[in-house]
């Protein structure tokens, strides 16, 4: 039991961090004509050139350095498709292209990512399978802080991949629990400032212990969640994914009440960045059957033989 | 990043456990039903510690000086997950292991030391800890109980309240205050006082959370010597704050609370209630209570055994703890009714009387929640 990153995974953090600190690349600018999301193509375009969606794949770094990557990435207010990128495609064979939509279980309805993706992944039980895009996808209205898309799915060229689908599944739901924690941490994060800053009743609304209380469970959940993706993401088990997807998806709907609670109406104004959180996080609290689902899989693994 | 055992800590816990197969008797259920702070408890840990002592399981991570082997940080707590997990036969002696004796090796007399240490290494002693008052209770530094300095002794007057083992301690490990409440914090003392001092009378307070467990202590004309005390006169709040940063994550609870939750589901199987998806659902949720509680508490002690000075995660650790001991027993209390009542399941009603005190003994949640809001989030304090 050792908590802490190794030298090489130290390193890769803290040069993530120099790169995500470049406030004009990954900070907050509105959007015109009420724009839900801020594509960060400048940050993409530079972490695939770093080398850092290929991390998962280096010995020394692994799905953990990839999972805290995504992790870190979620927490800025720009929206990128990492999650994908960094937990799957190294698993999935040569030639496989990014930005990369993933639909699991031929979910209905809009997919993440679709109108930047060059592929879509569709994991179901039997078979995980890709199919190049070549602007079939079109871009649709959405509530969530992410580009939301469309594509006929059978008039897709399929091509099946030889992967296991469990094991892709598994590192799915990894890679969601890490998004969701880091789109919350981040969220968090921008409500504290605010709490520290903003005076009501001539004191400072973080110091009402009403309000300390609710936030400090929150990062009481939320610093959970986080070692439980950490982990997850070690030891790549199912058992270990299912339940890290399902804590952070069950805990997501009340942080995001009480983020947007103390943000209070600044905070349902699409000036300010607050929604770019909590409505990354609503599409991901529902992924893959939402917390429900993730932790009758656990329930699966733990005591099918108990 | 490494969330595996390691093969000597594997063996380790494997040790422990041979060890409580073979030393546990037969009737141990009946012997943990009250809790580590009732009398029967309490009497089996005085068999108990000696040969845990005997065996160089008591006290392994403490120096060699005092009775130990130097062993790392993580094997006394796989110690303390393996004891709590069935129930803590330690009993009370658990303080001991964790905080009161490394208290007195960093601010003990030589004297000090040399009195009370190999009795605890050995597992005989039996100590309580006179901290809560009825005036003064996550407020600590409230404390009313006074120690007046008269020539070489102190005479101590006052009440404590909630203390749990009082009625079998040999030693009380007493909070009181050598000034006015004007001077706070910086008037507080500790008095290491033999519980058979004239003066001291003990009450035993029915309560849900186990027989014989808390107690109300009074002190009365109390005069012991003044090396009783523990460091100097205005020193009591620094080692206190010391003692209860240890104490925090002291209790693995979320070990008992997982295993009793496999105990649940085992039940609800035979019933053949585990096939509904609702109760398996639940059920993982109180498990990921569990394995956060247990994650965060873990991070606390790498941060200890890497020698890093504390921070705020052992705040953050005693709030899950506290979510995953009400996690596991609210849901046997929702689909297991029938086992609190009549014969009902010695497990479980066991573990419900250790949750329903979590949040409040060694601290108030409340109280770490306010910490985690001015340490870990930065807010500031209220007016």
């Amino acid at each position: 039991m050792h908590l802490a990153f190794n030298e090489d995974q130290a390193t890769f953090a803290t040069v993530l961090a120099q790169m995500l600190g470049d406030e004009a690349e990954t900070g907050f600018h509105p959007v015109a004509d009420w724009g839900r999301f801020d594509y960060g193509t400048l940050l993409d375009a530079r972490l695939e050139e770093a080398g850092f969606y290929d991390a998962a794949a280096e010995p020394d770094l692994g799905t953990l350095s990839a999972a805290a990557m995504v992790y870190e990435v979620a927490q800025v207010p720009v929206t990128v498709e990492c999650a994908a990128s960094a937990l799957l495609r190294p698993f999935l064979g040569d030639d496989v292209p990014r930005p990369l939509a993933v639909v699991v279980d031929d979910a209905p309805g809009g997919v993440r990512f679709l109108p930047q993706a060059k592929a879509l992944l569709s994991i179901t039980d039997g078979a995980v399978r890709l199919a190049h895009l070549d602007g079939q996808a079109r871009e649709v209205a959405s509530l969530f802080a992410y580009p939301m898309g469309e594509v006929a799915r059978d008039t897709l060229d399929w091509q099946t991949l030889d992967v296991d689908p469990a094991t892709i599944r598994t590192l799915w739901q990894i890679a969601l629990a890490a998004e969701l924690s880091g789109v919350l941490a981040g969220g968090l994060a921008s409500v504290l400032a605010h709490v520290r800053e903003r005076t009501q009743f001539g004191q400072a609304l973080g110091s009402f212990q009403g309000v300390q209380h609710r936030l400090a469970t929150d990062a009481v959940w939320l610093e959970g969640a986080r070692l439980l993706m950490l982990k997850a993401a070690s030891s790549r088990a199912p058992q270990d994914a299912s339940l890290a997807l399902a804590h952070v998806q069950n805990h997501a709907t009340r942080i995001g009440y009480d983020l947007h609670q103390f943000m209070g109406a600044m905070g349902l104004t699409l000036e300010h960045p607050l929604h770019r959180w909590t409505y990354r996080a609503r599409a991901l609290r529902a992924e893959m059957g939402g917390a429900p689902m993730a932790f009758l899989d656990y329930a699966e693994a733990r005591w099918r033989a108990a | 990043m490494d969330f595996t055992w390691t093969e000597e800590n594997e063996a380790f816990r494997a040790r422990v456990r041979d060890f409580l197969d073979r030393e546990l008797p037969t009737n141990w259920d009946d012997i943990a039903r009250h809790g580590p702070g009732s009398h029967e408890q309490t009497e089996f840990s005085l068999e108990f510690c000696p040969k845990l002592a005997e065996a160089g399981l008591l006290v392994p991570h403490w120096p060699a000086q005092w009775g130990g082997a130097d062993r790392p940080t993580w094997e006394h707590f796989i110690m303390g997950e393996e004891m709590w997990a069935v129930g803590e036969p330690r009993g009370g002696q658990y303080m001991n292991v964790n905080w009161i004796g490394p208290v007195l090796m960093r601010y003990g007399s030589d004297a000090q030391k040399a009195q009370y240490l190999p009795d605890m290494a050995a597992g005989r002693a039996i100590w309580c800890q006179g901290f809560s008052e009825p005036g003064a209770g996550s407020d600590l530094a409230s404390l009313r109980t006074k120690a007046i300095r008269d020539g070489d002794d102190y005479f101590i007057n006052g009440q404590k309240i909630w203390t749990s083992y009082a009625g079998m301690a040999d030693t009380c490990f007493l909070l009181a205050r050598t000034g006015g409440a004007d001077q706070g914090r910086s008037a507080i003392a500790i008095f290491l006082v033999p519980m058979d001092t004239p003066g001291i009378e003990v009450r035993a307070i029915p309560s849900l959370i186990g027989h014989g467990d808390i107690h109300e202590v009074f002190f009365t004309d109390v005069r012991v010597p003044a090396s009783c005390r523990l460091g100097e006169e205005g020193e009591g709040w620094t080692i206190i704050s010391y003692a209860l940063a240890n104490e925090r994550v002291g209790i693995p609870r979320y070990e008992m609370s997982s295993q009793v939750l496999d105990v649940m589901v085992g039940e609800l199987k035979a019933r053949g209630a585990f096939g509904n998806s609702i109760v398996r659902a639940k059920a993982a949720e109180a498990a990921a209570a569990c394995e956060a509680a247990r994650l965060l508490v873990y991070r606390v002690v790498d941060e200890r055994a890497r020698g890093l000075p504390p921070g705020t995660a052992a705040n953050l650790a005693r709030v899950a703890v506290v979510e995953a001991d009400h996690a596991v027993t609210d849901f046997g209390m929702d689909f297991l009714p029938d086992c609190f009542s009549g014969d009902g399941h010695l497990g479980l009603l066991a573990h419900h009387e250790r949750a329903i005190v979590t949040g409040i003994a060694a601290g108030a949640a409340e109280i770490q929640l306010n910490l985690v809001a001015r340490r870990h989030l930065d807010l500031p304090k209220g007016a």
